[in-house]
């Protein structure tokens, strides 16, 4: 019995960790109704700083949460005024990817400073430990726990009681209302984005200090479990955070002591769907207050799409499907491959996200579960392989309807939030279904593609096959688009009341569109499982998520010729910054940072 | 130039294009040029500091073959392409290796996924994929064109379970392994040796490689009562386990697999590692000559930086992709046929290798017993802790 008080305690104490960066979330988000996916590189940061105060200048504890406050509040300021500011009249969606950008800087920044490797943040607070249950809790955990009680309460008696936290909460509100009131809201947006990241970075650092490692890896995982914690709790509460995160360390725990350690995250993300689904404004949030302002219609970009004319598709084609009789190399060809294959996933998300208006961040379950079908089928039961990458297609929009289900009462950031959660649910279920995928072992082995039982192995082949199959994809979307049922998918996205009030079956055509999309992105995952031979559950992961989104948004939302632009773009580019070795991926944050900046609708625009 | 019709201009260089894809294709390095290898591995992402290491260990090995009169007279170098760990990345580096005339063999890449999704395209195109880490037990038979000196977990296991359970007396194992397709693999060999010796696995516990918080997972660990736990860890989560246990209060003997053997388990473990025994290929103090040049040579190069797992790993790679070349020349398919005809090259790993032609790889890794003692890595003196 006593083991259970441990567990308790064990995870209480991770579940310190977790709050503290939902706090920071949570501030931002309560504002300005913003995920701020940058919050993880801003804690990053704050750890290194540290890194530099304690070993370099050794100073003093009190001396360092000082400076790594100032600094990093200051990065935050930065963040806030060149990389988010300009965008405030821009769309919705514009900032959420703004933030992704700027978390690939901050992060690349940090690598080429200090390089890769993991460093010790020895902890500066005196070696005592304090016997607790079977086990031990040193003064560090309850640095942690004070500084995320404390915080949290300060910034609710400052949103509650002060004049500027007034300003907040009315811009939080209604921004423009809060103007004509003359709040100044840049300076709200200001000081919120300061508080958030001095937060972030002291929470860096005694996170660092608390597990004496810190390496440029722990930024994502630190936003997806802030995120995770943040929502449970009630996005945009800040004591809400404080439980978020704690409920999830203890659920965390509990989930290791019965079912065992590779379960740990299959249920923080069941314990984030169940909190979305039966209670979407989050535990600690009253039922009462007004839910956050529905995303869908504000969040794409009214614009008005570019239209390219037919013959210059046309050409195009030609140009694209002739390529391989040219000499290029089969470096290129590959690379354009890829494109095609991320060309489908794109199709797929454009349809779900910027037509229908449900913004997924899991989109490479999709991938993964068309990939495994296919692969498995043509292994185990011998399938012909184009007939397995049709069933891995068919199990992919089956599947990943089904799991969506659930979720369709969801509107705006939730949708995102669940997709991300059934995204880590899916690849977690493959890492943990032994008998069926093999684990972390993966499938090896997979046979080539081939199409009436001719191989296609060299590149040409291969370009020719993943080609044609995405532009009949793209024909069909189009065409599904200009009927009937694409108008009922913009009618939802633009307005759902009023969707509903004509009669349209929000749950049907959400399924329809996830359905059509599903069977595209199963495609792809099934090709690309013919083609790497080798398929494990780290093949598909969420920065592919990410990356597909990024296309999407960059080729315009629901814009399908820009779901094809944007994917030969964003696979092109890091190709093309080869030669730029270790900085690569600094120059793609940046070329996306500044497309985000001067053209927020997408280069095709939205549809 | 003002009367140059466009359609002339884009036949001309078109013309050109063509032309210049053929020079390319048809121009042989000359004897002044190095022989080029291509290296696939991750620069950024998550792994990145596993690339770092690498290019230390080639460098350092780089400098060495120079200084020997390089590969018969010419000199030896690499092109470290960035795949991120990437499947989809380290195809399209595969493509570019393949059809750059200049590159000889390929090296890497680091996981799993990302090496095996490439395998396909070098053994169609005949170019050898060496994997230097690589040991999913079915990299290797990809094709004749995969070579692998990565040490194989069925070599490597038994020795640790020998440490263990036999000269350590340890009679009822915790394993915690990553769950990875190495951690797994590793697992499977380690249990079986184990209980071989006539020991008993207790519990198991597989955990996600970015795992930080280990402490819930120790309680299990405890609650089952071992009276030893068996690490398959990396060192960054070998050194977050360490620490945790003794926070949790566990006080048992520890002994872990050779990939934390990096002088940053020491650094992240501090205190908690104390009294840590791991099986390793090679020592600090280790007389073996091999070694001795590689860590002295380190130290020097590296202003006094203690070498690791896996600059060792690359370090060997390089010297055996040298020997290779100096039989094979640079024909890539000579190159692959070399593979099966050097013998007896001085490696740290293995203390003198040779490929087992059957499976790709060499058996026979060295083996040293060690502790951490006084936060250094030490021989084990044969005293129990």
């Amino acid at each position: 019995m006593s083991s259970w008080l441990d567990y308790t305690i064990n995870g209480l104490i991770v579940g310190n960790v977790y709050a503290l960066v939902a706090v920071g979330l949570a501030l931002i988000f309560g504002v300005s109704r913003l995920i701020n996916f940058s919050q993880g590189s801003i804690y990053l940061v704050g750890a290194y700083i540290g890194w530099v105060a304690v070993v370099k200048l050794q100073t003093p504890l009190p001396v360092t949460i000082v400076l790594v406050a100032t600094l990093a509040g200051m990065v935050g300021l930065i963040v806030e005024r060149f990389g988010l500011r300009p965008l405030q009249n821009s769309v919705r969606i514009a900032p959420l990817l703004a933030t992704i950008g700027i978390s690939f800087v901050l992060d690349q920044i940090v690598m080429l400073i200090f390089s890769p490797n993991p460093r010790a943040l020895p902890s500066q607070l005196p070696d005592v430990r304090f016997q607790v249950g079977g086990g031990t809790i040193g003064p560090l955990d309850l640095l942690i726990a004070a500084v995320g009680v404390t915080s949290a309460l300060l910034l609710f008696l400052f949103l509650r009681y002060s004049k500027l936290g007034w300003a907040v909460r009315a811009t939080a509100q209604d921004r423009d209302a809060a103007m004509q009131m003359g709040v100044d809201v840049n300076r709200v947006n200001q000081a919120v984005f300061g508080i958030a990241a001095a937060l972030g970075g002291v929470s860096g650092m005694l996170v660092g200090m608390y597990y004496n490692q810190i390496d440029t890896a722990m930024s994502l995982q630190a936003t997806l479990k802030g995120v995770v914690a943040e929502v449970v709790g009630g996005a945009g509460s800040v004591p809400g955070a404080v439980a978020g995160g704690l409920l999830l360390g203890l659920v965390e725990s509990y989930g290791v002591a019965l079912f065992g350690t590779s379960y740990r995250n299959l249920f923080a993300f069941l314990l984030l769907i169940s909190v979305l689904v039966l209670r979407p404004n989050g535990l600690f949030v009253s039922a009462r207050q007004a839910p956050p302002e529905p995303l869908t219609g504000t969040f794409v970009a009214p614009s008005r799409p570019v239209r390219l004319p037919p013959w210059a598709l046309l050409i195009a084609f030609a140009v694209f499907a002739l390529l391989p009789l040219f000499p290029v190399s089969s470096y290129v060809l590959q690379t354009l491959i890829n494109a095609w294959l991320f060309g489908m996933l794109a199709l797929s998300l454009t349809l779900v996200a910027g037509t229908v208006g449900q913004v997924s961040l899991g989109h490479a379950a999709l991938l993964a579960i068309g990939a495994y079908t296919s692969a498995l089928l043509s292994l185990s039961l011998s399938f012909p392989v184009g007939i397995a990458i049709i069933c891995g297609g068919l199990m992919s929009a089956a599947l990943g309807t089904l799991l969506i289900s659930p979720s369709f009462r969801l509107r705006g950031h939730y949708v995102s939030i669940a997709t991300l959660a059934i995204g880590e649910i899916v690849s977690l279920v493959i890492l943990n279904w032994e008998s069926v995928t093999h684990g972390p072992i993966g499938v090896v082995g997979i046979p080539p593609l081939s199409l009436f039982g001719y191989e296609l192995v060299g590149a040409p082949s291969v370009y020719w096959f993943s080609f044609v199959v995405m532009v009949l994809l793209a024909l069909l979307q189009v065409r599904l688009l200009a009927s009937h049922i694409g108008r009922s998918f913009r009618a939802i996205r633009d307005d759902d009341v009023a969707a509903r009030a004509y009669g349209l079956s929000l749950n049907r055509y959400k399924s329809l569109a996830f359905i059509f999309g599903g069977f595209a992105a199963g495609v792809s995952g099934g090709i690309a499982a013919h083609l790497y031979s080798y398929i494990n559950h780290e093949t598909f992961n969420t920065q592919q998520s990410i990356l597909a989104l990024t296309i999407v948004i960059l080729g315009g939302l629901g814009n399908v010729a820009g779901a094809i632009v944007g994917s030969v773009a964003l696979v092109g580019l890091p190709e093309v910054f080869r030669i730029a070795a270790e900085y690569r991926i600094l120059i793609y944050g940046m070329v996306l940072l500044l497309l985000v900046r001067f053209r927020p609708q997408g280069l095709l625009g939205t549809i | 130039m003002s009367n140059i019709d466009r359609r002339s201009l884009v036949k001309g260089s078109f013309a050109a294009i063509v032309a210049g894809a053929m020079v390319s294709r048809t121009a042989l390095a000359d004897a002044s040029e190095p022989i080029l290898l291509g290296v696939s591995g991750p620069l950024t992402g998550p792994n990145a500091q596993y690339g770092a290491q690498w290019k230390q260990g080639f460098d350092l090995a780089l400098d060495e073959i120079h200084a020997a009169g390089g590969i018969n007279g010419r000199k030896l170098a690499y092109n470290f392409e960035d795949s991120q760990s990437d499947p989809r990345q380290s195809v399209a580096i595969a493509q570019k290796f393949v059809s750059d005339p200049r590159i000889v063999m390929e090296l890497g890449d680091f996981s799993s996924p990302a090496s095996m999704a490439a395998s396909p395209i070098y053994q169609r195109a005949g170019l050898v994929q060496f994997g230097f880490t690589n040991s999913h037990p079915d990299f290797t038979k990809g094709g004749d064109f995969m070579w692998s000196t990565s040490v194989s977990q069925a070599d490597e296991q038994p020795l640790l379970a020998l440490y263990a359970v036999r000269h350590l007396g340890l009679k009822k194992l915790a394993v915690l392994h990553q769950n990875t397709d190495w951690g797994r693999t590793s697992r499977d060999y380690f249990v079986n040796a184990a209980k071989g010796y006539g020991a008993d696995v207790v519990i198991t516990e597989g955990y996600i490689a970015d795992d930080r918080d280990f402490r819930s997972t120790l309680v299990r660990v405890r609650d089952a009562n071992p009276d030893g736990l068996i690490l398959i860890s990396y060192y960054s989560d070998g050194a977050l386990i360490a620490r945790q246990a003794r926070q949790v209060g566990l006080k048992q003997t520890i002994c872990a697999a050779s990939s934390v053997y990096s002088p940053k388990f020491l650094e992240l473990g501090g205190e908690a590692v104390e009294d840590v025994h791991l099986g390793t290929r090679y020592f600090p103090q280790d007389p073996r000559p091999e070694v001795r040049k590689f860590i002295d040579g380190f130290k020097a190069k590296y202003g006094g930086q203690e070498p690791d797992a896996f600059n060792a790993y690359a370090y060997d790679a390089m010297n055996m992709a040298a020997a290779v070349l100096r039989i094979g020349g640079t024909d890539r398919r000579a190159i692959r046929d070399a593979f099966a005809k050097v013998h007896d090259v001085p490696m740290v790993i293995f203390g003198s290798a040779t490929f087992d032609v059957e499976s790709r790889r060499i058996k026979g890794a060295m083996n040293a017993e060690l502790v951490i003692r006084k936060g250094q890595f030490t021989l084990w003196d044969g005293k129990p802790t």
